[in-house]
């Protein structure tokens, strides 16, 4: 019981940290007022640019390093077209997942099906690993796990909510013509974030290749993307929900594999459903229930309008 | 596409050459719009609304199962049978929207992530029967199912008559939208839902008419494409048809006429995919660039609008 406990965790968190890794990102985007809903298609682009790049020269932190260059430049053209264009964020969002996950695609097929050439390895940390269920599940796997489940968060949430700085991106995200006449930057702030956020979920691409899966083949991402989309709304846009709610998703993908292995009584087809029921579920049922409670989380008010100085 | 070391004025020619010049490229031409002009409809009545529909693949391929489970499981004659078939299509389709539609309308649950993640349950499920029990065991090598006997009837060569469902609906869609009073209180609710809470119109009930008919739209696009291109169910049978419908859609701005004209690009620019597979071009090289259409259609949208304006000098205080 205890054992099979342990193995569930272990799975949660890895399965969880490329969630984690995506929807954080999402955070530091959606605080500053703008929804990226591309993150599938950087995930994708991070993802491949990662085995790419272990494949010429295996490391793995290169391939993560160039995973996050990718997510920059992708991010900064998504930026562009949002905050410096102002066009509709739904639209270059979801142009950003097609192109991400099709410039993927094609660039990936001599790689699909192929082992990483490098990977992240597990490293049992002296003393913590001891913890009975926490050490094996937690503390004996890769060190990026310590960077997506403890540092990033606390960092994000001390950024968000104990700076000037972080009072400033929220208020660029709640009202940007206030924001602008108090004299804080809006746009180069909103540039600055979307794009970094979009950097965070190009590295859960590649967190995805060269540690979870890891492997590259057609379609790996497989919803993640949205999946993350979805549980920053669910965490109403706080880092540690975000970590919280992650874990949440990643044991219930975690359900789904242990079902798989051990013969379960139930259909594999619905068991691999689970993470996108699971989420919709998870969607609508606190809406339904803590009426007061949604609206303390709510999305920031300005979220998905694009800023025009002199315009209303 | 010139990056990858392709003749790019060759190949465009090849494309327009085999899309329009031969009776064959037309026909397949027709064979994309049918589908592409349906689930633009879909994602157009719903962006009338302001909402947007991203799971017209997933009701595409709900479409697809039902109206498969009627043609495989029940017989009759063919006409009766076409239609059993066609309305089970827009039931699967739209009870597959149905539970974003109910969380949009009355709970406020944005209805963009739960339509696309429906998509994926969709895409298992067919995967799951077309694996398991709905497989044809008499082909070995393909997972499908079996031949389904009843087929739309031509209107040309190959091409069948879905194309000509498909446009009749666009001119519906347009006069139902134009002239009707619901049409109006859809299109007023979509420009200003507050002003049209003010005025009377019961804009929840609308909210939910509109995305149970998109999904009914995309899911008669599933029915057509099982009985009249397809004549199986198999897993990747909606081809991207529901991903494309938005961009199709966007590029329409949503007016069910423009959504034909927009289907129409799109369709040969994917039969140009297709023609250019031949020559090393990736169908994803295909939707990347389609991804690149969209990026510049919201940036041109929004620079097509833009003029610069000079405010009025602020009069001095008496």
């Amino acid at each position: 019981m205890i054992d099979l406990f342990t193995g569930i965790l272990s799975t949660a968190f890895l399965a969880g940290g490329v969630l984690a890794l995506g929807a954080l990102g999402e955070v530091l985007a959606e605080r500053v007022g703008v929804i990226n809903l591309g993150l599938e298609g950087l995930m994708a682009l991070g993802g491949i640019s990662a085995i790419i790049t272990v494949s010429q020269y295996p490391v793995p932190t290169a391939g993560l390093l160039v995973a996050i260059i990718v997510g920059l430049v992708f991010g900064s053209l998504f930026a562009a077209g949002t905050v410096l264009l102002r066009a509709n964020q739904t639209l270059c969002g979801l142009a950003l997942t097609i192109l991400g996950s099709g410039l993927a695609a094609a660039v990936g097929r001599p790689f699909s099906g192929q082992p990483a050439r490098a990977t992240f390895d597990s490293i049992a940390i002296p003393l913590l690993s001891k913890i009975p269920v926490l050490g094996e599940s937690f503390f004996s796997q890769n060190l990026l796990l310590y960077i997506i489940w403890i540092v990033l968060p606390i960092l994000i949430h001390w950024l968000l909510f104990s700076t000037r700085h972080g009072i400033n991106m929220r208020a660029v995200g709640e009202s940007p013509a206030a924001a602008d006449a108090v004299g804080i930057p809006v746009t180069p702030i909103r540039f600055c974030y979307v794009t970094a956020g979009a950097s965070l979920a190009s590295a859960a691409g590649g967190y995805l290749t060269l540690a979870f899966v890891p492997s590259w083949s057609d379609g790996i991402v497989a919803g993640r993307g949205w999946i993350a989309v979805a549980l920053v709304i669910f965490a109403g846009y706080r880092p540690y929900r975000v970590a919280f709610g992650a874990l949440l998703f990643g044991i219930i993908t975690a359900l789904g594999f242990v079902g798989q292995a051990r013969n379960w009584p139930i259909t594999p087809a619905l068991l691999s459903m689970f993470p996108y029921l699971g989420t919709i579920a998870f969607m609508i049922v606190p809406a339904l229930i803590w009426k007061r409670m949604h609206r303390r989380l709510a999305a920031p008010a300005a979220l998905g309008v694009g800023y025009f100085r002199d315009q209303d | 596409m010139a990056a990858a070391g392709h003749n790019v004025l060759h190949l465009v020619w090849e494309v327009i050459d085999s899309s329009f010049g031969t009776q064959v490229g037309l026909e397949d031409l027709g064979l994309l719009l049918s589908p592409l002009v349906l689930t633009g409809l879909a994602a157009a009545v719903t962006l009338r609304m302001g909402l947007w529909n991203i799971g017209a693949e997933g009701q595409f391929y709900a479409g697809a199962v039902c109206a498969t489970a009627i043609g495989l499981f029940y017989s009759g004659p063919s006409p009766l049978m076409l239609v059993a078939m066609a309305i089970a299509g827009v039931i699967g389709g739209a009870a597959w929207i149905c539970i974003p539609a109910v969380a949009r309308a009355f709970l406020e649950v944005n209805e963009i992530i739960t339509t696309l993640l429906m998509n994926f349950v969709a895409i298992l499920l067919v995967n799951a029967l077309c694996t398991g029990p709905w497989r044809d065991k008499a082909q070995a090598i393909t997972s499908a199912t079996a031949a389904i006997p009843y087929k739309v009837p031509e209107l040309a060569g190959d091409l069948h008559w879905g194309l000509g469902v498909a446009v009749l609906l666009a001119i519906a869609m347009a006069l139902i939208l134009t002239f009707t009073k619901w049409g109006f209180e859809v299109r007023i609710a979509g420009g200003n839902r507050e002003a049209a809470l003010y005025a009377g119109v019961p804009v929840q009930k609308r909210l939910l008419q509109v995305m149970l008919l998109s999904g009914g739209i995309a899911g008669l696009a599933g029915m057509l494409e099982v009985a009249g291109t397809v004549h199986h169910l198999q897993g990747g049978i909606s081809n991207n048809f529901g991903y494309l419908g938005v961009v199709v859609a966007v590029i329409a701005s949503g007016a069910p006429l423009a959504v034909i004209a927009a289907g129409l690009l799109m369709a040969v620019i994917l039969n140009g995919g297709i023609v250019l597979q031949s020559h090393g071009v990736s169908t994803y090289e295909v939707l990347s660039l389609t991804g690149l259409v969209l990026f510049f259609v919201a940036a041109g949208e929004q620079l097509a609008h833009y003029q610069l304006t000079t405010l009025a000098p602020r009069q001095p205080l008496p």
